[in-house]
């Protein structure tokens, strides 16, 4: 890295990046793809899709995401976390596949990056209610259109000179001044970047620019004549990072329980509803990794207690989580320290985002079941789908209208949300027998809420012909009583062990007493994080996160609830 | 019904197909073998076409000739709103007609840059096609630049797209396939983006969609 690479440039005025547009962009060789978020967010990333190389400064600029055009890859607005990959069996990418993206600032009407860049901007007094001018590309050396631009000028009275940043002042008698920054595109290639102090407007303001627009090109003339006599540089090469290591590596092994790496700070902290307080959570430093509709965190809390909650935020959302949080009334501690003793500026452990209700997206139609507090991974669900324009219908169930958590979140697709409020358990069954007449073709539902509403609810689909596979669900506990009576054995099929699993202790334990760095979040055999393959044996299934077909098909267990029924089982890891 | 001979590949042909589907208008395509075939050099096509080049229509018995002209045609006889070609502002045709003019010159550098590239057409000189391209892209770019200042999105003032926006269009995105970046251009790249969301805008090969428009028009501008 040069000196070069750890300077700030501007790269684009800021007009460059109107909303839903991808502007492509070159730095010292490398190419970026360019684009402003609905949020005003101004990403700059490297312009290759990580798929298969394609330039995303084609891409569509979905206001939240960037949509590669070739197998339409979406990178979500700030982090360029891979948000979704079309038929990926999972339909969740790991959340580190993500995109390089470089330093960027906006000021003076204008977007600056660098490779490497840190630090302030070169000083603009000034230039406070500038007029950015229209930039004009030159086919040359930045040195060389440094070098012209002394001589740049609109009158006699104007005069050059060389600033320590490397832009050039030009100034006239009667206080005019022009500040004129090159970008080097490419060792040959350089674009001129202007501002002018004159804060003009209207006939004035496009007089100014095409004065300036014609000169810097009767100057382009004369620099590109020199430069075509003179050998050109041989062109830049900038190295495209490869894939960090730590993704192709083997992870060492690991006796880390459940992880906790982020910092976040409560920035917000308000009842969203009756006995509902909602939480927003902002990085103490730096960004928050990319997180997928459907995805929880785990928050360590003040009394030692670690509990998960869904992220309730769309598309695009990425510079904050929002979780909610109701007040349980047989609370162990959870909701309760939430409630009362963490505070608005209090920091908080959490884990990165994890995914294990992932969304699918190539349905006809979703359904959409939310129950109480259930309705939390179902609204980042909703918001999803509803930024693509995709169809579905979200039902509530509510005790009433002071129940109703999130309304600004769910009054963003106020046409397909439906509220039941008030409903005993039988009236429940009733609409639920409605809503789920008819499976269809290529229909998908997604449930979640209290236990006894999700069992109805699972066995009402299975009643009337859904097929396992479209039913989508999510406890929020395990109630079941898990029996950890038995004894067994646990062959390691990559990691070359026999473990001893003794009653009393989960094979998560066992696991982790030996080394193995196995994720997980609520071991309580609800969320699913510390699923593992099953290659050979007979699983107790005590878990609530797989479906009936999962179970029966045996291929996967809960290592923190489930157990053998065999003497031996063969685990995938 | 209106026949349009046709290539898939052809950027003019194109001009064609996007304005009958801007103007709903029914045609047939009679698909003619330009590569490898070379058939648009074969006696039966030279006698509908003596200059051997596509596109042609055939329109009830009026057959006519080059992309430019069949766009004046269509759009005077098929357009009743009358805003893609408007036939009371002489101003307006002027400055049309200028613009047609500019596009059949995008085609003599940026095509025929395209064509060697492609096409294997190995006589063309590929570095004077894209130096001829640049020169007018960068005139493209500054009156595109120059039109969003003074509020307009087309290249002829007003606040629909004409037929100068049509013939412009295609071989102006197709560029990357002769080896001519748009990277100098963001005013030409931002037109591109409004054209693609022109209702009944129809792609081809190496013309890719764009996304939808921001919903508010003042939000556009951030």
């Amino acid at each position: 890295m040069s000196d070069l690479h750890r300077k700030w440039y501007p790269i684009a005025s800021s007009s460059d990046l109107p909303k839903r547009h991808v502007y492509q962009a070159q730095l010292l060789g490398r190419e970026f793809a360019v684009w402003r978020a609905d949020d005003g967010y101004v990403n700059v990333w490297e312009n290759r899709c990580l798929h298969r190389g394609v330039r995303l400064s084609i891409g569509i600029n979905n206001g939240s995401d960037l949509k590669c055009q070739y197998h339409g890859w979406r990178y979500a607005n700030r982090t360029a976390g891979c948000t979704y990959i079309p038929a990926h069996p999972a339909d969740a990418p790991a959340r580190t596949i993500c995109n390089n993206t470089y330093p960027a600032q906006e000021a003076h009407g204008l977007v600056w990056a660098g490779e490497q860049a840190s630090g302030d901007l070169p000083p603009l007094d000034g230039f406070e209610a500038a007029t950015v001018l229209r930039p004009v590309p030159v086919l040359a050396p930045m040195e060389m259109v440094v070098e012209a631009l002394l001589a740049y000028g609109w009158d006699d009275s104007c005069s050059g000179r060389a600033n320590a940043d490397g832009s050039v002042t030009v100034t006239a008698a009667d206080g005019a001044e022009v500040r004129l920054f090159v970008q080097p595109m490419d060792s040959n290639r350089s674009a001129i970047r202007g501002v002018s102090n004159q804060p003009v407007k209207g006939a004035d303001r496009i007089r100014l620019l095409k004065r300036h627009s014609w000169l810097m090109q009767e100057l382009r003339s004369q620099i590109e004549a020199c430069a075509s006599s003179q050998e050109a540089p041989p062109p830049y090469q900038p190295v495209i990072a490869r894939v960090s290591e730590d993704l192709v590596d083997i992870p060492a092994i690991g006796t880390e329980m459940r992880k906790a790496e982020l910092r976040v700070q409560v920035a917000g902290k308000e009842m969203t509803a009756e006995g509902i307080v909602s939480l927003r959570l902002e990085p103490v430093k730096g960004s928050l990794p990319t997180f997928q509709p459907g995805a929880h965190i785990d928050v360590h809390l003040p009394n030692g207690l670690v509990r998960q909650y869904s992220i309730t935020n769309g598309p695009g959302e990425t510079d904050h989580y929002r979780i909610g949080v109701k007040r349980e009334p047989n609370s162990k501690g959870g909701s309760a320290a939430i409630h009362d003793a963490v505070k608005a500026g209090d920091v908080l452990a959490i884990s990165a985002p994890r995914n294990n209700f992932p969304l699918r997206r190539n349905a006809e139609h979703t359904i959409f079941v939310a129950g109480g507090i259930g309705v939390t991974p179902l609204i980042s669900m909703a918001r999803a789908l509803n930024a693509q324009g995709l169809s579905f219908e979200f039902h509530y169930f509510v005790q009433s209208d002071d129940h109703v958590a999130f309304k600004p979140q769910i009054g963003e697709y106020e046409q397909a949300l439906i509220l039941h409020k008030a409903l005993t358990p039988e009236a429940t069954g009733a609409r639920l027998t409605e809503i789920l007449a008819e499976p269809g073709f290529a229909r998908h539902v997604y449930i979640c809420g209290p236990g006894p509403m999700l069992e109805a609810a699972r066995a009402i689909a299975a009643e009337q012909g859904w097929s396992d596979e479209t039913v989508h669900f999510e406890y929020f506990a395990n109630t079941a009583e898990v029996d950890d009576s038995t004894a067994f054995e646990v062959d390691l099929a990559r990691s070359a062990m026999t473990l001893k699993v003794p009653a009393g202790k989960t094979i998560l334990e066992v696991l982790r007493e030996n080394g193995i760095d196995m994720p997980s979040s609520c071991e309580q055999g609800a969320c699913g994080t510390c699923r593992c393959g099953v290659i050979e044996g007979a699983v107790k299934h005590q878990d609530v996160y797989l479906s009936d077909a999962e179970k029966a098909e045996g291929k996967s267990i809960m290592t923190c609830v489930s157990r053998a029924v065999s003497d031996r089982l063969i685990l995938d890891i | 019904m209106l026949k349009l001979y046709d290539y898939e590949l052809s950027g003019n042909c194109y001009k064609l197909r996007l304005l009958l589907s801007f103007l709903g208008v029914q045609y047939r395509s009679e698909l003619i073998d330009f590569y490898p075939g070379n058939q648009h050099k074969s006696p039966d096509f030279r006698q509908i076409n003596p200059l051997g080049q596509l596109p042609v229509i055939d329109d009830n018995g009026l057959v006519l000739r080059d992309a430019q002209a069949i766009l004046v045609y269509l759009a005077s006889k098929y357009d009743p709103s009358n805003r893609w070609y408007p036939r009371e502002s002489p101003e307006l045709l002027g400055q049309i007609s200028q613009w047609l003019a500019f596009a059949d010159a995008i085609t003599a550098t940026a095509s025929a840059a395209r064509l060697h590239d492609g096409l294997f057409y190995s006589e063309i000189d590929v570095e004077a096609a894209r130096a001829g391209a640049h020169r007018l892209f960068r005139v493209l770019d500054e009156h595109l630049f120059f039109a969003e200042e003074e509020g307009q999105d087309w290249i002829c003032p007003g606040e629909h797209p004409t037929i100068a926006d049509i013939a412009c269009f295609p071989y102006t995105v197709l560029s990357e396939e002769g080896g001519i970046s748009r990277i100098d251009y963001p005013a030409i790249r931002r037109w591109s983006d409004r054209f693609k969301r022109i209702p009944g805008f129809v792609v081809m090969s190496g013309v890719f969609p764009a996304g939808p428009a921001a919903t508010d028009r003042r939000q556009a501008v951030a």
